[in-house]
């Protein structure tokens, strides 16, 4: 294996994990906001409840109108967890990286608005109880630097693989005459 | 084109790629656990809500700083500060609301804990009023007075004024008679932490620590703070400001289970 090879493998590898990464993050967060937030047992009423617990955290960013905030926390966290499980899948890896990428932009957004604005709420980030402050910033700043480098990797291995399996184009010259 | 050549990905920027995408991932994988200390606290999930832990140690004459029905099915408790705007804003828009509403209607009691902030000059006085109107059964006019008024007695301090408003002369009389004997500083919540002073000739001050060490447990880290409680259960503190409609869902989530 020549240097190149080896590193274009560990290049590889750690694109893999990048991926195994954010999906464990994603899975992660959508079980901290799907689960009994009391010591009741999983149903469809633990989960409709913890649902209508993360409406207010979402409602506390103070973002979004009372009307737009139920169906907002309602389909965050099940495509959290589509997106979970679309990464770790690693079926067109492209728009999964690309898609989570945007996703975490706009979390980070919103987050660094409220910050800036002196709300002092929960993150809602994996679940309640935890202040959005400086540690949330850098966790989730660095989760979205994870998201692009994973997702400049995708688009530059599908590059790749596209050119090695595109037939070469043999020319022949053709004569003037 | 910088990150690729013909062979794929250059040597030196998969080199580099690869190591930041390696720091990346480790933080990414240890962030979660760096920043689960700050998750939600055991104290937040005990089955007794914090007001009736503190009623087994309240003394008689203990203010009564609740409203409604106590055997409502749900029980909402309120870490507040009479200063921080955001209380005011959470008052108004938010528990006036749900008073005239669910707490009328029997279905929330609601429980006031005062958690006045260091920073705010007058918060630790306005609690006192509001707990010697407590003592007297009065504490509703005076705490709805005090966040009405939020943004005139804070200038100057003049908080009687507003108390005087809210209450019958006899039983602002026998308000300001509790209070006579406060006259050092009213405790308030410390930023490192640490047990707030009472006056020990304030009656009322051992209910404002009370609230501020329970407060303390939650943790309370803002105002306002409240933790909801319902069949046994309590789930996580929130703090900020929510609105009613959204507010409402919830309770109404728990009421159909």
């Amino acid at each position: 294996m020549t240097p190149n090879e080896t590193r274009g493998s560990l290049a590889g590898t750690l694109l893999i994990l990048g991926r195994l990464a954010l999906a464990a993050i994603f899975l992660f967060a959508a079980y901290a906001k799907l689960k009994p937030q009391a010591a009741v047992p999983w149903s469809g009423s633990s989960i409709k409840t913890s649902l209508s617990l993360f409406a207010m955290q979402v409602d506390s960013y103070q973002l979004l109108p009372p009307q737009l905030v139920s169906p907002a926390a309602h389909f965050l966290p099940p495509f959290e967890l589509f997106l979970g499980l679309w990464l770790l899948s690693g079926v067109l890896l492209r728009y999964a990286s690309l898609i989570t990428t945007l996703l975490l932009g706009a979390f980070f957004a919103v987050m660094v608005r409220t910050y800036m604005a002196g709300l002092e709420i929960n993150c809602g980030c994996f679940g309640p109880g935890e202040r959005l402050g400086p540690l949330t910033l850098l966790r989730d700043g660095s989760l979205l630097a994870l998201a692009l480098v994973v997702t400049i990797g995708a688009f530059l291995q599908g590059r790749k693989s596209r050119e090695l399996s595109a037939p070469t184009a043999v020319t022949t010259p053709q004569r003037a005459d | 084109m910088i990150f690729r050549t013909n062979q794929g990905f250059s040597p030196r920027v998969a080199s580099r790629a690869s190591w930041a995408a390696a720091i990346l991932t480790a933080f990414a994988i240890l962030a979660p656990a760096i920043t689960a200390q700050t998750a939600t606290p055991a104290s937040a999930k005990t089955a007794a809500p914090a007001h009736k832990r503190a009623a087994d140690t309240a003394a008689p004459g203990a203010p009564v700083k609740t409203i409604g029905n106590r055997n409502a099915p749900i029980t909402m408790e309120v870490f507040s500060d009479y200063q921080c705007p955001s209380c005011g804003n959470f008052f108004e828009n938010t528990l006036r609301p749900m008073i005239q509403d669910y707490v009328a209607n029997g279905k929330v009691y609601l429980v006031h804990h005062d958690f006045p902030l260091q920073m705010h000059t007058y918060s630790g006085q306005a609690a006192r009023w509001a707990n010697a109107a407590g003592m007297i059964g009065q504490f509703q006019d005076v705490d709805a007075a005090l966040f009405d008024n939020q943004a005139k007695w804070p200038v100057d301090g003049d908080i009687e004024k507003y108390v005087a408003g809210a209450l019958s002369p006899a039983n602002f009389k026998r308000v300001q008679g509790i209070l006579k004997g406060c006259t050092a500083a009213p405790p308030t919540s410390k930023a490192d932490r640490t047990a707030p002073q009472a006056d020990p000739g304030c009656p009322v001050d051992p209910y404002i620590v009370q609230d501020i060490v329970l407060g303390y447990q939650v943790p309370v880290q803002a105002t306002p703070t409240f933790i909801i409680h319902y069949k046994g259960q309590s789930y996580p503190a929130s703090s900020g400001i929510i609105t009613w409609p959204i507010l409402k869902q919830f309770f109404d989530t728990l009421l159909s289970q």
